[in-house]
């Protein structure tokens, strides 16, 4: 046999051997583009992160219900949601403010002797309902 | 020229424990100079520390009720607050009585008071039983919100439903001061009754005679609205 028929044998033999495993590699990527997926993919399965429509509670921490205050004028301190719309109300006083941030500390007024105060706070996701929290507060002056 | 240094830095050492012991010592000296002095001060400030400890346990366990007047004999009262019914013991020497006129106070006598009066005690409470430091006069004012649900034009009334389920009916009377917060500023400005819808959010203040109210079924005559648009939650 002649030096070139061996090189030329081989050569093709190489070349088939190639293009056989280039058919069958193409052929089963076609099948699994085909084929329909029963289980869903690991990315669907995460759960839905709700953190960014969660509700922070409105909590009231200044004055206690039934304080007695010997000042005509008080802190109101707490945490509610940012950018709610929190609304102060008594007899002698109304107040709205834009939450700007979670904690908030609002000075209000007293009449003497009782003073019965509703503090809304009205999220601003609507889907949210109102939070809402009455306090008494006693102003007593020190000369009593 | 070491021995210069060595013996400046020796001195220097000497002079300064010499100073401090002098300084340390100076106290000790105007005592034992003037030890009554330092006594009396000591006992005036340990005289400060008890009073001001006292006034604030005195403080601390002062506390105060208010409800209506079920009965009041001129020894003691009997108190319904929100429903409990707390005994209040006079003290002739120790009681004081009020009556809240506006942002005034006036002094008035036990038997002054008189059953439906509404009144705050400030005292002693142990077990429902109150040693009335202070007893005042006052007014009994409601404060809530909720929906407007229904406007009557004609009769200048509004029916609120809160958020605990009641249903409010308030009359609008020409003493009732009507606000509504602007949505844009969030300021609150005076406004007339047209302006007022169903749908509505309200704020509003009453004042309560007696216990139950005078009025029945929760009508009342408003004493201040404060209207927030539904504008406000649509946009």
């Amino acid at each position: 046999m002649k030096k070139e028929t061996i090189v030329a044998i081989f050569l093709g033999l190489l070349f088939g051997g190639i293009l056989a495993l280039v058919i069958s590699f193409k052929n089963k990527e076609i099948q699994l583009t085909k084929s329909k997926i029963i289980a869903p993919p690991k990315e669907k399965n995460v759960p839905l992160n709700l953190s960014g429509t969660e509700l922070q509670f409105f909590e009231l921490t200044e004055p206690a219900d039934r304080t007695i205050s010997e000042n005509n004028l008080i802190h109101l301190k707490g945490t509610a949601a940012k950018d709610s719309l929190i609304l102060v109300q008594s007899p002698i006083k109304d107040l709205a403010v834009h939450n700007l941030q979670e904690k908030f500390d609002l000075e209000f007024p007293l009449a003497l002797g009782e003073n019965s105060i509703k503090i809304v706070v009205y999220p601003k996701e609507k889907q949210f309902r109102p939070q809402e929290k009455s306090i008494k507060v006693y102003f007593i002056d020190s000369e009593l | 020229m070491k021995k210069i240094i060595q013996n400046t830095l020796l001195l220097g050492y000497l002079v300064s424990m010499l100073v401090g012991n002098t300084m340390a010592q100076t106290p000790t000296v105007t005592a034992s100079s003037s030890p009554t002095v330092t006594v009396d001060k000591d006992i005036l400030k340990l005289k400060e520390k008890v009073a001001n400890k006292v006034s604030e346990i005195r403080r601390k366990n002062n506390k105060a009720v208010s409800g209506f007047v079920v009965s009041n004999d001129g020894n003691t009262m009997k108190v319904n607050s929100d429903g409990v019914e707390n005994l209040v013991k006079f003290d002739d020497a120790l009681t004081k009585y009020f009556k809240i006129l506006g942002t005034q106070k006036k002094e008035i006598k036990a038997d002054d008071i008189e059953k439906n009066d509404y009144i705050i005690v400030s005292g002693i409470i142990v077990d429902n039983v109150i040693t009335a430091n202070v007893v005042l006069i006052d007014e009994n004012f409601l404060v809530n919100s909720g929906k407007i649900t229904e406007v009557d034009k004609e009769n200048y009334n509004i029916k609120v439903l809160t958020s605990d389920k009641n249903t409010y009916n308030l009359n609008i009377e020409t003493y009732t001061k009507q606000f509504m917060v602007n949505i844009k500023t969030l300021g609150i400005e005076g406004v007339g009754f047209s302006k007022i819808k169903e749908g509505d959010t309200v704020h509003f203040v009453v004042k309560k005679i007696g216990n139950p109210p005078a009025g029945g079924n929760n009508n009342y005559s408003a004493t201040k609205i404060l209207i927030i648009p539904q504008e406000y939650f649509i946009k």
